[in-house]
């Protein structure tokens, strides 16, 4: 007998993307992203002095902030009561009574779903991206995919923080409340660190004489957005990232790869234990 | 050997009690000296030969926080019959259908769907199975026909099979709606075509009639027969209990999470002695039909409340009642027969099971 089967887990996502793409806030923030996308193209554009569109870089570099709260929002949409929801309305219960594990539902499931993140990231960055390479350019253009892969990759790993949430709580509503809080986490996390910066005994101004430890830096994985948009300045080969109004060397140890392997411990840790919950779990 | 507690039905006094399942214990209360008889419920559990049983549970017990939810359960449902699953609301009914189903996880018991150990082959044992939830959602933003091919797909079934399941359940016309716009019993219905993917050979329906109007019961009814009349086994759990006795071959009866019954709805009357009740409609009545009808064997009770005649007896006697009240000369309207109900053997299991007598 095989552990896990791709026959369910096919259909689970299938089902899941069809759910799914249908939902009106998933389309909105899919329009928001060309919006967006285009905005801060004209913005950076307007900020080298032509009144035209600017680079790929500067335009990723001018959205990095939104998109890493606007794709982590996407995903915790997505995820957040895919278990719990679905146990609370008895549709899983009827899913369950079929032949299927409960893994290959969960993998179904982030898959599904992933899919739709995927598909939204691709199609509001991407047509961002052709109107950018059409008026501007195809500079730095690797650097602009490997921001939509990375953009992707930070949804996923939302995605399965959010899921893992959904396999613990019992009831719809609380999910809601795990989901703010990993969400609100993205938000203050700059503010919490540096917070802890002070605390520690160091002033502001040592931020300007470059006086910064090495946890400063090497905290930055305890924010999967946070070092999303490193790894994106990381992808894009720049040296200096703003930190609370400060431009600051990112060190070397903070490198591609270190980042990269950071946020895949990101993704799968929280699948596992949602796994873990899931099975375990009285639907 | 059992322990009861139970209560004095005159002085409220409490008792602990013990004995063996059906028997039928004498006690005088020693707080008020009032005589009363309990009788143990009864705890048969077919034992029937391997294979023959569609559904097995044996030993369920269910711990949720501390609250013992199921208690040492087993019972078997045999292939092709029609079986009542009723209890109380809390009993314990959706928690065991559950465990069966391993949708909880259960502190102790095995289950056996067709054979199967649902543990070590859940994916075989639900292979024939049919599962409508007492609550039946589904996704808001599918249409019925996208619902059901997912159903079709998780059991490798033909997707052609979908279009005339729908129009089975009457659910054909909105085959492209959204099943979020679906009323209570359209959900219902989709629910109950759900089963059917597959062609099961059993079909577990939690309270598969509740809060549905009288035309989606009648509907879900009349597809329960004729599903069992196709040769499937039918388990459905309900509170409505007329629904049950009419299309039940058996039921059990579980109270706080114990089997306190199972048996067919006849036998269990019979058991707990409940006697059919006739309604007769006298044109010239007066006292003396009340000593006629009292001598004769097989009556338990007579009384006379304007033109009629209130008797309780055993079946065999009403045919012997209505002759000799006619032979006496009395000139007979109408003859109303109440057989023992469900409902009333439910309700004095239930009574029994909570310490009355």
């Amino acid at each position: 007998m095989t552990f896990i089967r791709p026959k369910p887990i096919y259909t689970v996502a299938k089902k899941e993307f069809i759910d799914n793409i249908r939902n009106k806030w998933i389309i909105i923030l899919t329009m928001l992203f060309v919006i967006l996308i285009i905005a801060f193209s004209y913005v950076a554009g307007g900020q080298t002095g032509d009144d035209t569109f600017g680079n790929m870089q500067n335009t990723v570099f001018g959205l990095l902030g939104i998109s890493s709260l606007l794709i982590p929002l996407i995903a915790i949409i997505l995820g957040f009561s895919t278990i719990s929801g679905e146990a609370e309305t008895g549709s899983l219960y009827v899913v369950l009574s079929y032949p299927i594990k409960r893994i290959e539902v969960l993998i179904g499931k982030l898959l599904g779903l992933g899919a739709v993140i995927s598909l939204s990231v691709l199609l509001g960055f991407g047509f961002g991206g052709i109107i950018i390479a059409i008026t501007v350019g195809t500079e730095s253009f690797q650097g602009y995919l490997a921001f939509i892969l990375l953009s992707i990759f930070i949804g996923l790993i939302y995605l399965s923080l959010s899921i893992c949430i959904s396999s613990y709580c019992k009831r719809r509503i609380t999910s809601i409340g795990g989901g703010i809080v990993i969400f609100f986490w993205s938000i203050i996390y700059g503010t919490v660190i540096i917070a802890v910066f002070l605390g520690a005994g160091y002033e502001f101004s040592d931020f300007m004489r470059g006086n910064i430890p090495d946890w400063f830096f090497n905290s930055v994985i305890l924010s999967p957005s946070d070092m999303y948009q490193t790894t994106v300045q990381r992808a894009f080969d720049v040296k200096t990232i703003e930190t609370a109004g400060f431009s600051v060397s990112i060190p070397e140890f903070l490198s591609l790869p270190v980042l990269l392997i950071a946020q895949f411990i990101w993704f799968i840790i929280p699948l596992v234990i949602a796994y873990f919950l899931f099975k375990r779990r009285d639907i | 050997m059992v322990k009861k507690i139970i209560m004095c039905p005159k002085c409220k006094h409490q008792l602990t009690i013990e004995g063996v399942a059906g028997e039928k214990k004498y006690l005088t209360c020693p707080n008020c000296n009032t005589r009363g008889v309990f009788n143990f419920p009864s705890e048969k559990v077919i034992q029937s030969e391997p294979g023959a049983n569609a559904i097995e549970i044996k030993g369920l017990t269910k711990i949720y926080n501390g609250t013992l939810a199921v208690d040492n359960l087993s019972f078997s449902v045999k292939k092709g019959e029609i079986f009542g699953f009723l209890g109380p609301n809390g009993a314990g009914k959706t928690t065991t259908i559950k465990a069966l189903l391993g949708l909880i996880r259960s502190n102790t018991g095995e289950f056996y769907i067709n054979g199967y150990n649902t543990k070590n082959d859940g994916i075989e044992a639900k292979k024939k199975l049919g599962y409508l939830p007492e609550r039946a959602n589904f996704y808001d933003n599918l249409t019925p026909v996208q619902t059901l091919n997912f159903f079709c797909e998780l059991k490798n079934v033909d997707k052609s099979i979908i279009l005339p399941l729908l129009k089975e359940v009457g659910l054909e016309e909105s085959k492209n709606k959204k099943v979020g716009n679906f009323s209570k019993g359209m959900r219902q219905l989709l629910g109950v075509a759900q089963t059917m993917i597959g062609d099961p050979s059993i079909y577990i329906l939690d309270e598969p009639m509740g809060g549905l109007d009288a035309r989606w019961v009648k509907t879900i009814r009349e597809k329960i027969k004729q599903l069992n009349k196709q040769g499937a086994t039918v388990i459905f759990s309900s509170h409505i209990l007329s629904e049950v006795q009419t299309i039940c071959d058996r039921v059990a009866i579980i109270n706080n999470g114990r089997l306190i019954a199972q048996d067919t709805v006849e036998n269990l009357n019979q058991y707990l002695k409940i006697k059919p009740r006739l309604e007769i409609i006298i044109k010239n009545i007066n006292q003396k039909v009340l000593e006629i009808v009292n001598k004769l064997d097989g009556v338990v009770s007579a009384k006379i409340e304007k033109n009629t005649l209130y008797i309780t007896c055993e079946a065999k006697t009403k045919v012997k009642i209505i002759s000799n009240i006619e032979d006496a000369g009395y000139e007979i309207d109408n003859i109303i027969t109440l057989e023992p109900s469900l409902e009333e053997a439910f309700m004095k299991i239930i009574d029994m099971d909570r310490g009355g007598k």
